[in-house]
């Protein structure tokens, strides 16, 4: 293992603890920061990020919280994932008993609502960059294109069914992916 | 226990971002009587400026408005407990797939879910259009992210501070 592949428990606890405690948007806001952040750490290189990214889409569950544990779990095994997750789960937490407590209709603050719709305007960016990135990342080849574009019209055109066409769609790339690992056809 | 079993049931069926959970909490929360269709949206209001992930703060909140502290630290260890333990499985089993299978698997699941995260950019697309300064930030957040080392997390705030400014001097 490499320096920068082993980035210790407590290192990975406070990144995402960080992460957690800053990122306000839900997952999608979170994933462009975590990417930018394993990736400028030299935990794990952007393309890698995205295949774990992946995964946690697969799985049931909060993806920003799902792709964490996958990242401490890569980087460092099971007790990696248990901090990972911790990180994103103690602030949150403990910041929406704090204001639960306070307050009970913060929506409806003026101020507060209004820093919420700017906060909440840069998230169509942040996808759209992510988008980007995952394109620029990729391996392409004509059949994962075909079937990516295939799966994100199906999608685009029945969303109510998303969830069923990402397992059909998974399932038709599996049977067109060389089990050679080469690059497909 | 009610408490618990529901949000168990809750992490273990929800797919994707966190709006369609919400969605699943809603329909659990609402459906048992535990909390009012305005009492629920009040809620995610909150969820909402509280920064982390949507669902497990709704998680969070539904567990204090029932059961205080103890319930709001039951509703998040419930929410994410199946999800953990299935990923902690998926490593595993991945190991016993054989390095071939695993790598053939990993590109499929990312060719799908390059479509999923188009599907959520078709669905935001609305959201950016619908007025100049909301298209003006998501295509600063979308020039930082993609093209810059720039945290992305400094355009969220940065955002939502103008965004305040800007309706401090409307007034």
């Amino acid at each position: 293992m490499e320096e920068t592949r082993n980035p210790g428990l407590f290192g990975i606890f406070s990144l995402f603890a960080g992460i957690s405690t800053l990122t306000i948007g839900g997952g999608y806001a979170m994933i462009p920061v975590i990417a930018r952040k394993v990736s400028s750490k030299g935990w794990l290189d952007e393309a890698e990020f995205y295949g774990l990214f992946a995964t946690a889409q697969s799985l049931p569950g909060p993806m920003a919280y799902n792709t964490a544990l996958l990242v401490g779990k890569r980087t460092a095994g099971a007790a990696g994932a248990l901090c990972a997750g911790l990180g994103i789960l103690l602030p949150p937490v403990t910041i929406v008993m704090i204001a639960a407590a306070l307050v009970s209709t913060a929506g409806e603050n003026a101020v507060m609502g209004a820093f919420l719709r700017g906060a909440g305007a840069t998230v169509p960016g942040l996808v759209a960059a992510l988008l980007l990135r995952m394109t620029l990342k990729r391996s392409w080849n004509p059949a994962r294109a075909l079937l990516s574009a295939g799966a994100a019209a199906a999608m685009i055109a029945a969303p109510v069914w998303a969830v069923p066409l990402f397992f059909v769609a998974s399932a038709i790339a599996f049977l067109f992916e060389r089990p050679e690992g080469g690059n497909g056809s | 226990m009610e408490l618990v079993l529901a949000f168990l049931k809750i992490g273990a069926v929800s797919y994707g971002g966190g709006w369609t959970i919400v969605g699943i909490i809603k329909t659990e929360v609402v459906g048992r009587g535990w909390l009012d269709e305005q009492g629920f949206s009040e809620l995610v209001g909150l969820a909402q400026v509280t920064p982390g992930p949507v669902a497990l703060n709704a998680a969070t909140l539904v567990g204090y408005r029932l059961y205080g502290v103890p319930g709001s630290i039951a509703a998040s260890l419930s929410v994410v407990f199946v999800p953990t333990l299935l990923i902690l499985a998926a490593g595993f089993i991945l190991g016993k797939l054989g390095e071939r299978t695993a790598l053939r698997l990993d590109q499929s699941l990312r060719t799908a879910t390059f479509a999923l995260v188009a599907l959520t950019l078709w669905s935001f697309a609305p959201a950016a259009a619908a007025s100049i300064p909301a298209a003006a930030y998501a295509l600063v957040a979308f020039a930082v992210s993609a093209f810059t080392t720039v945290n992305p997390v400094w355009v969220i705030l940065g955002a939502g501070s103008v965004e305040t400014i800007r309706a401090v001097f409307a007034r």
